[in-house]
């Protein structure tokens, strides 16, 4: 009897432990999800997380509405950087565009300002240019402060739309392009993939041939090994400082993309080779012997024999190469930066989605916009999790036959 | 025979490129030794900062010139102590109930999960900290601020899960049956059997996963960073005390700091790299005596 209470109390604990494992990862998925959701939508993904402010030339040309005022009225664009609708929208013609006036809800300031609400197909704004002549296209969102010289502020809607209305020439609008987004993050994380696994994959497979086909075992291999398990240790924050010291200082590489991902390689290195060395090592002896038989040598052997059979296990060293890629923050921060822009060269900095994660929630205290930053992030660990898989699945039937 | 030759020579020189990537992880880690020891023990070689005053001050004020580490030391300490004591438990038993009591299905929605919590990158954690467990802190803490030793603890608990939960179940399914059969024959229930035999056969293992643990509680950055407070001095005397760890120390200054200042951040960095690589030795070495016996 005594032992039966006891059985059940210490099953009671494993069950408790086991929910509280459970639990704890429901609600962290869903605290992110649930405070991330409301602010994940098309333009979330598709725009700059700065705003940028900037001169557009426009033709002047009428367009007419071809929707009613009602229609207008419920496509004025609502989202919480906006405080509240004070006037609008009116359509005007010219620029085959609608405008309406809001409060802005900016960090520091809140004022009033011309908003464009609506733009027609063939409207004039989307096919205009900026001052070096670069096509462009003014959207929806986009706030307007000036046009030709003449300055919005203090007009009221229809001041400014007889304004707009009353030009002759081209137009000259000072735009402002809303920020918010991540686009510039997303395409950053993907760079920063790209090349550190273009950086590591090579090394770290050819690096596992070695000490699986060629080195005999003992000390030399022993201290590779050794050397990659130490490397696996070592927290992100030390290769951050060894890749400031030595990329972005001694190399002279600055802050960029470049340092970043060669320093994210480093912190692939141990994985890609661990996964490699073990899916080469599964490849039974026989497959070599046979292929030397045929009189293949020892580099046809390996290329043409035992690699294709560990594609499996390598797809999979590069499936976690990219969930460590996409994860990675600590040594980032130090070596590529937080500014959010798409990195126009090697060396320029520009900034991850989980490094834009962090800034967000610990420099702006914004713990929704980090949330769905945090949806972003694990949709594509997952999305990449799934394409791996079905290509690993492909190439294991591949194999097979 | 110059065809053979030429091949010969291919083969060689393509050995030899396959043996300087294999050395890569060789230098990278003689690399990373080099600079961070050569950056981080330049102030006290040069005599610009005492080490003494380094490792035991207990404020870290650039401006004035205070660099001492020690209350830091304390922080990264206590948070991997507090994480361990509440993360492994919990971590074990889950371990316990994949390996030993769930059937396939619910063992595998289980694994599955803790796949996934592996999988959220560490900024994550902090964020849930900061939005969730930092401000249930403040609802309990006399202080001002939920950000605090105990909410670093909880964070940290959360996030050595995964890897002490994944080693353990491992080395948990590797015991022989043999074992679990033999204590069954002898009288020994489910339970008895697991806390008497299995446990204790997979104990070097589950110590390997706890070990782990220890290293990324110690050596995490970006979650902590969010919910410690980094103070700029103070040992911490209360759960909810806030504290600055080592990592979040670097990470916090190493973008504008300078001349002695970024040396010293360096030097921070050393005394985290001695740290991680004691740990690593002192617990490799019990495990090995352990096995031995």
């Amino acid at each position: 009897m005594g032992r039966k209470v006891k059985d059940n109390f210490a099953k009671g604990i494993i069950y408790l432990a086991t929910g509280i494992t459970l639990s704890v990862l429901i609600f962290i998925v869903g605290f992110i999800f649930v405070k991330g959701i409301g602010l994940v939508n098309f333009d979330f993904l598709t725009r700059d997380f700065n705003e940028k402010v900037f001169y557009a030339f426009v033709q002047n040309e009428d367009v007419s509405m071809s929707i009613d005022e009602e229609a207008l009225k419920q496509k004025t664009p609502f989202d919480d950087r906006y405080e509240s609708l004070i006037e609008g929208p009116i359509y005007v013609d010219n620029i085959g565009a609608a405008i309406a006036k809001v409060t802005y809800k900016n960090n520091a300031t809140e004022h009033e300002q011309l908003v464009i609400s609506y733009i027609e197909k063939n409207s004039p704004l989307t096919n205009a240019a900026d001052s070096t002549g670069k096509e462009m296209r003014i959207g929806t969102d986009y706030v307007i402060q000036s046009i030709n010289g003449t300055d919005f502020e203090g007009l009221s809607l229809d001041e400014a739309a007889a304004l707009i209305k009353n030009q002759s020439d081209e137009l000259k609008i000072k735009v402002v392009q809303p920020g918010g987004g991540v686009k510039s993050n997303i395409i950053t994380t993907l760079y920063m993939v790209l090349l550190s696994l273009v950086i590591a994959i090579p090394l770290g497979i050819f690096g596992a041939i070695y000490l699986t086909e060629y080195a005999k075992p003992g000390r030399f291999v022993n201290t590779i090994r050794f050397a990659a398990e130490c490397l696996s240790g070592i927290p992100s924050i030390i290769f951050g400082l060894f890749g400031m010291a030595f990329f972005v200082v001694a190399l002279k590489l600055q802050i960029s993309l470049l340092s970043g991902s060669l320093t994210v390689a480093i912190i692939l290195l141990p994985v890609i080779i661990r996964s490699t060395e073990e899916a080469l090592k599964t490849v039974p002896t026989s497959f070599r012997e046979g292929s030397l038989a045929l009189g293949a040598t020892k580099l046809q052997t390996i290329f043409k024999v035992v690699l294709p059979c560990a594609v499996p296990g390598i797809a999979t060293a590069v499936l976690l190469s990219i969930g460590r890629v996409v994860g990675e923050s600590a040594a980032l921060l130090l070596t590529a930066g937080t500014v959010a822009q798409i990195p126009g060269t090697l060396l320029s900095p520009g900034s991850t989605l989980t490094v834009q994660a962090y800034y967000v929630a610990k420099e702006e205290g914004n713990i929704e916009l980090a949330c769905a930053i945090g949806i972003v992030i694990i949709v594509i660990v997952i999305v990449l999790n799934i394409l791996s898989r079905i290509m690993s699945d492909k190439l294991d039937v591949f194999n097979k036959k | 025979m110059e065809a053979i030759k030429r091949k010969k020579l291919r083969e060689r020189i393509i050995e030899n490129i396959f043996l300087l990537c294999a050395c890569v992880a060789v230098i990278s880690l003689l690399a990373i030794t080099f600079f961070v020891f050569y950056n981080g023990l330049a102030p006290f070689v040069s005599n610009s900062y005492s080490l003494w005053s380094f490792l035991t001050g207990v404020e870290w004020r650039p401006g004035s010139n205070m660099y001492g580490i020690f209350y830091m030391i304390v922080g990264s300490v206590l948070a991997t102590f507090g994480a361990i004591l509440i993360g492994v438990p919990v971590a074990i038993l889950t371990a316990v109930f994949i390996a030993e009591m769930a059937g396939s299905r619910a063992g595998k929605v289980i694994r599955f999960a803790v796949e996934l919590l592996a999988g959220i990158p560490s900024v994550l954690y902090g964020v849930f900290g900061l939005g969730i467990i930092v401000p249930y802190v403040l609802k309990i803490s006399p202080m001002a601020q939920g950000e605090s030793l105990l909410a670093t603890v909880f964070v940290l608990a959360i996030m050595i899960l995964p890897t002490v939960v994944s080693i353990s179940e491992t080395s948990l399914s590797a015991v022989p049956k043999e074992y679990r059969e033999g204590s069954y024959a002898l009288g020994a229930s489910k339970i008895q059997t697991i806390f008497r035999v299995v446990l204790p056969a997979a104990k070097s293992g589950i110590m390997t996963g706890v070990i782990l643990g220890i290293g990324r509680a110690i050596g995490e950055t970006m979650a902590v960073m969010l919910v410690c407070g980094n103070p700029i001095a103070g040992i911490p005397t209360s759960l909810f005390s806030q504290i600055r760890p080592l990592t979040t120390n670097i990470a916090l200054e190493m973008g504008y700091a300078s001349g002695v200042h970024q040396e010293l951040l360096y030097s921070t960095g050393v005394v985290l790299f001695v740290f991680i690589m004691i740990i690593n030795f002192a617990v490799n070495r019990i495990v090995k005596t352990k096995v031995g016996n």
